[in-house]
C-alpha cells in the first residue's frame, strides 16, 4: 500500500520513506517499504516456510508411495502392471548380490526408502540420516541465501533447480549414464542461460554454476552415487582387494622420492593419505576435487622437502600410487566415476583440479595393470609377495645376505625376534609401573593413616567447646548509654 | 529494474568484461620418455630460469598467459610421467588436450626412439589438425654430445606434418620461441576447426580480474 502512495508520490512523508519495521534506516518501495536488511529478514523467512512445505509434501508423497508399494507387496500379484515394479526388481536384485553389498548396510541410504530424502523412522541409523538431512537443509539455506543477492534471476535459478530436482525423483530407474546426461544437460542449459543473462561475464556464470552444482548433487547424491544399475560397487570391490593383495609394495619399489624418516615429510603423507580418504564423505563433485587438490598438494610437499626442489610429474605420480596403496581409500571407483559422471565437465579436462583428477585415474589405472616389471621385480617374487607366501617387507639389505649364508635367520624371523625383544621389554616396564602403582598405594594409606592422626592430636590438645553465644547488642548492653545518639533527620527550608 | 541495477553495481564494471581481449584456455601436454627435460622445459615456459629459485613446490602442473595481438591465451601445461611404466596411462593425460609436446633428448638416442612411440600414440588417439604437435628435441646445448642429428629430427617431423624445434631449456635458447608458434598455431587452429570452441573465452574474467596486475609482467616478453 505505501508502495502505490510511494509510486504516485509528489509529496511523500519522510516517515513513509522509513523502514516498515521501524528500525530506522530508509525502507524501499522494491522491498514493500523495508530496509534491505529487514526486507532479507522477511524474505529469509518466507523461503524458511516454502522450503518446509516442500519438505511436508514430499514427506506426504513418499508415504503415499511407501503405502502403495506396501499394498502391492502384500498383493505380490501384477507388478508389472505398476510403476514400482522396479523397485521388486531391485529387492530380488538386492537379495542375490547380498554377498557382495555388505557394505551398503553401513552406509545412511535404505533401500526401503529410496525418496531422496527423509526417511525419518525408516532409515537403518536415524543419527546418520538426521545429519545428512540437516546437511541438505543447510545446504538449501546458503543456496537461498546466494540467490537471494541475484535477486529476480535468483529465483528463476531456483525455481529451475527444484524443478529439475523433482523431474530426476521420477528418472531414478534410468541408468547411470542417462542421468549423468540428463545432469550435464541441465548444467548446460543454465550456463547457456547465465551466460545470456551476465552478458558473457564467465566468471560469475561459473560462480552461479557452482552453487547450482552444490545444490543439486547434494539432493540427488543419494540416488546417483553408485547406482544399482552400474557395476560400480562390483569395482570398488575389486579395486579394494587389489590394493589390499598389494599391501607390500614398498617406497623403493616404486621409486618414490619421499623419505618418510623426516617427520615433517610423514606428516605430509598422513595429510595426504588423510584427505584421500576423505574424499568419500563429500557429497559435492567439486568438494571431491578439492580433497584431491589437497592431497596432491600434501605430496608436492613432502617431496619438495625429501628432494629440496620441485616436483615433476615423474616424481608426484608414483608418489600418489603410493598414497593411494597405504589410504585404500573407500568406494574408490565410484567416486571416479560419480566425479566423472556430474562434475562440470569443464573441470575436469582442464584446470588444476582437472590436472590432479587426471594423475588419480592414472594412478587407480595403474594399480590396476601393476605387474612384476612396474615394481621392478621377478615375476616368481610378485607371484610370491601377491600369494602371500613372502613378504619383502624388511628387506635391509644386511638381512638377506644373512640368509644366503645360511645364518637361517628370515627376514619374518628377525621381525619376531624383534617383536619379542620389544614384548620383553613391554612387560619389564608394565611391572615397573605395576610396582610404582602399588608403592603408591601403599604411600596413600599412610598418608591418610597420618592425616588422621594428625587429625586426632589436635583434637585432643584442643578439645571442641561449645561456649554460649555473645549476647546481642541491644539487649542488655551495659555500655548502651556512652554511644552517641542516632542521627535525627532534619528538615532544612527550600 | 531494481534487480538490473544492483547486478551492474555488483562486483566489477561490465566494461571490463567487454573490453578485455579474447581469452582462450590451451590446455598442452608434454610427452616423452624420463630424463629429456619436460619438467625444466616446463619451468622455462613459465618462469625465465633454468632451476626455479621461487619456492614453487611443483612444477607438474604450471600456468602461462601468453599475450598475441587480438587474443590473450591461458597455457595450462600438464607435466606426464616419463617412465615407461606409466605409458599405458598416459593417454588419459592428452585427452582434450589443444597442444602436445613430444620431447627427446638430443643426446640420447634412445630418447628419440621413444619419442617416436609416442608419436604413434599420439596419432591414434587424434585427427591431424585438431591437436597441435611440435616435435622438441631438448638440450641443445649438449651438442657435443649430439647422438640424433637436426635432420634426422626434422625429417621425422616433416613426414607426420609436425612442427620441429630444438630448444635447450638449460640455457633458454628458443623456448620462448617454441611457447609463441604454438600460440599461434592454436589460435589458428582454434578458428578454422572446432578446437578451442568448447571453451569460449572461457575463464576470460577469472585472469583478467585474479591475475590483471600482473597480466603484463607474466606476458612473454617476446613481440607477437
Amino acid at each position: 500500500m505505501s508502495q502505490k502512495s510511494e509510486r504516485r508520490g509528489i509529496h511523500v512523508d519522510q516517515s513513509e520513506l522509513l523502514c516498515k519495521k521501524g528500525c530506522g534506516y530508509y525502507g524501499n518501495a522494491a522491498w514493500q517499504g523495508l530496509c534491505s536488511k529487514c526486507w532479507r529478514e522477511e524474505y529469509q523467512r518466507a523461503r524458511q516456510k516454502q522450503i518446509q512445505e516442500d519438505w511436508a509434501l514430499a514427506e506426504k508423497l513418499q508415504r503415499e508411495e511407501e503405502a502403495a508399494y506396501a499394498s502391492i507387496q502384500g498383493a505380490q500379484s501384477q507388478p508389472s502392471l505398476t510403476p514400482f515394479s522396479k523397485f521388486e526388481e531391485k529387492k530380488t536384485n538386492e537379495k542375490t548380490r547380498k554377498v557382495t553389498t555388505v557394505k551398503k548396510f553401513f552406509s545412511p541410504s535404505s533401500r526401503t526408502a529410496p525418496k531422496k530424502e527423509s526417511h525419518e523412522g525408516k532409515a537403518p541409523s536415524p543419527s546418520i540420516t538426521r545429519q545428512s538431512s540437516i546437511e541438505t537443509d543447510r545446504v538449501s539455506r546458503d543456496f537461498v541465501d546466494f540467490l537471494k543477492n541475484l535477486q529476480k534471476p535468483g529465483r528463476e535459478i531456483h525455481k529451475q533447480c527444484r524443478a529439475f530436482i523433482e523431474n530426476m525423483a521420477n528418472k531414478k530407474d534410468l541408468g547411470a549414464d542417462e542421468l549423468s546426461e540428463c545432469v550435464q544437460d541441465f548444467y548446460q542449459n543454465m550456463s547457456d542461460r547465465l551466460m545470456t543473462h551476465f552478458k558473457g561475464s564467465t566468471e560469475r556464470v561459473e560462480r552461479v554454476m557452482d552453487q547450482v552444482e552444490k545444490y543439486i548433487m547434494t539432493r540427488l547424491y543419494k540416488n546417483v552415487f553408485c547406482p544399482e544399475t552400474t557395476d560400480d560397487e562390483k569395482k570398488d570391490l575389486a579395486t579394494q582387494h587389489r590394493i589390499r593383495a598389494l599391501h607390500w609394495v614398498t617406497i623403493q619399489m616404486l621409486c618414490v622420492p619421499v623419505d618418510e624418516e623426516i617427520p615433517e615429510v610423514s606428516d605430509n603423507v598422513v595429510k595426504a593419505i588423510t584427505d584421500v580418504i576423505e574424499m568419500d564423505s563429500k557429497r559435492v563433485p567439486r568438494d571431491k576435487l578439492a580433497c584431491i587438490t589437497r592431497c596432491s598438494k600434501h605430496i608436492f610437499n613432502a617431496i619438495k622437502i625429501t628432494k629440496n626442489e620441485p616436483a615433476s610429474a615423474d616424481d608426484f605420480l608414483p608418489t600418489l600410487i603410493y598414497i593411494v596403496l597405504k589410504a585404500n581409500p573407500p568406494r574408490l571407483q565410484s567416486n571416479i566415476q560419480y566425479i566423472t559422471r556430474f562434475c562440470n565437465p569443464s573441470r575436469l579436462m582442464t584446470g588444476e583440479d582437472g590436472y590432479y583428477f587426471t594423475n588419480l585415474c592414472c594412478a587407480v589405472a595403474f594399480i590396476e595393470k601393476l605387474d612384476a616389471q612396474s615394481l621392478n621385480l621377478s615375476a616368481e617374487d610378485f607371484e610370491r609377495y601377491m600369494s602371500g607366501q613372502a613378504s619383502p617387507r624388511k628387506q635391509e639389505p644386511e638381512v638377506w645376505p644373512q640368509e644366503d649364508a645360511g645364518a637361517g635367520r628370515s627376514p619374518g624371523l628377525t621381525q619376531v625376534y624383534q617383536s619379542l625383544d620389544l614384548l620383553t621389554g613391554l612387560g619389564a616396564r608394565q611391572d615397573r609401573v605395576l610396582e610404582g602403582a602399588r608403592s603408591l598405594e601403599s604411600d596413600l594409606i599412610s598418608w591418610q593413616e597420618s592425616v588422621e592422626r594428625e587429625v586426632q592430636e589436635i583434637l585432643e590438645k584442643y578439645p571442641l567447646e561449645i561456649r554460649t553465644p555473645a549476647s546481642a547488642i541491644d539487649s542488655d548492653n551495659v555500655e548502651n548509654d556512652r554511644l552517641p545518639p542516632p542521627l535525627q533527620p532534619q528538615v532544612f527550608a527550600g | 529494474m531494481m534487480a538490473e541495477r544492483r547486478l551492474s553495481s555488483l562486483g566489477e564494471s561490465p566494461l571490463e568484461v567487454e573490453v578485455g581481449p579474447r581469452l582462450l584456455r590451451v590446455k598442452m601436454v608434454l610427452l616423452g620418455g624420463s630424463g629429456v627435460g619436460k619438467s625444466s622445459l616446463a619451468l622455462r615456459f613459465c618462469k625465465d630460469e633454468f632451476k626455479a629459485s621461487t619456492p614453487t613446490v611443483g612444477c607438474a602442473y604450471l600456468t602461462q598467459v601468453v599475450c598475441l595481438h587480438d587474443s590473450t591465451l591461458r597455457f595450462e601445461i600438464w607435466d606426464t610421467a616419463g617412465e615407461e611404466k606409466y605409458h599405458s596411462v598416459t593417454p588419459l593425460y592428452y585427452r582434450g588436450a589443444h597442444a602436445a609436446l613430444v620431447v627427446y633428448d638430443i643426446s640420447k638416442k634412445e630418447s628419440f626412439m621413444r619419442a617416436q612411440l609416442w608419436l604413434k600414440e599420439l596419432e591414434k588417439q587424434y585427427i591431424p589438425g585438431e591437436t597441435v604437435v611440435v616435435l622438441v628435441g631438448n638440450k641443445a646445448d649438449l651438442s657435443d654430445t649430439r647422438q640424433v642429428p637436426l635432420q634426422v629430427g626434422y625429417r621425422l617431423a616433416e613426414s607426420k606434418g609436425l612442427l620441429f624445434i630444438e630448444t635447450s631449456a638449460k640455457s633458454g635458447e628458443q623456448v620462448s620461441e617454441l611457447l609463441m608458434t604454438i600460440a599461434h598455431r592454436v589460435k589458428q587452429s582454434s578458428s578454422e576447426v572446432r578446437g578451442l570452441i568448447e571453451w569460449p573465452e572461457a575463464e576470460c574474467v577469472g585472469v583478467l580480474q585474479g591475475e590483471r596486475s600482473s597480466l603484463l609482467g607474466a606476458c612473454c616478453s617476446v613481440g607477437s
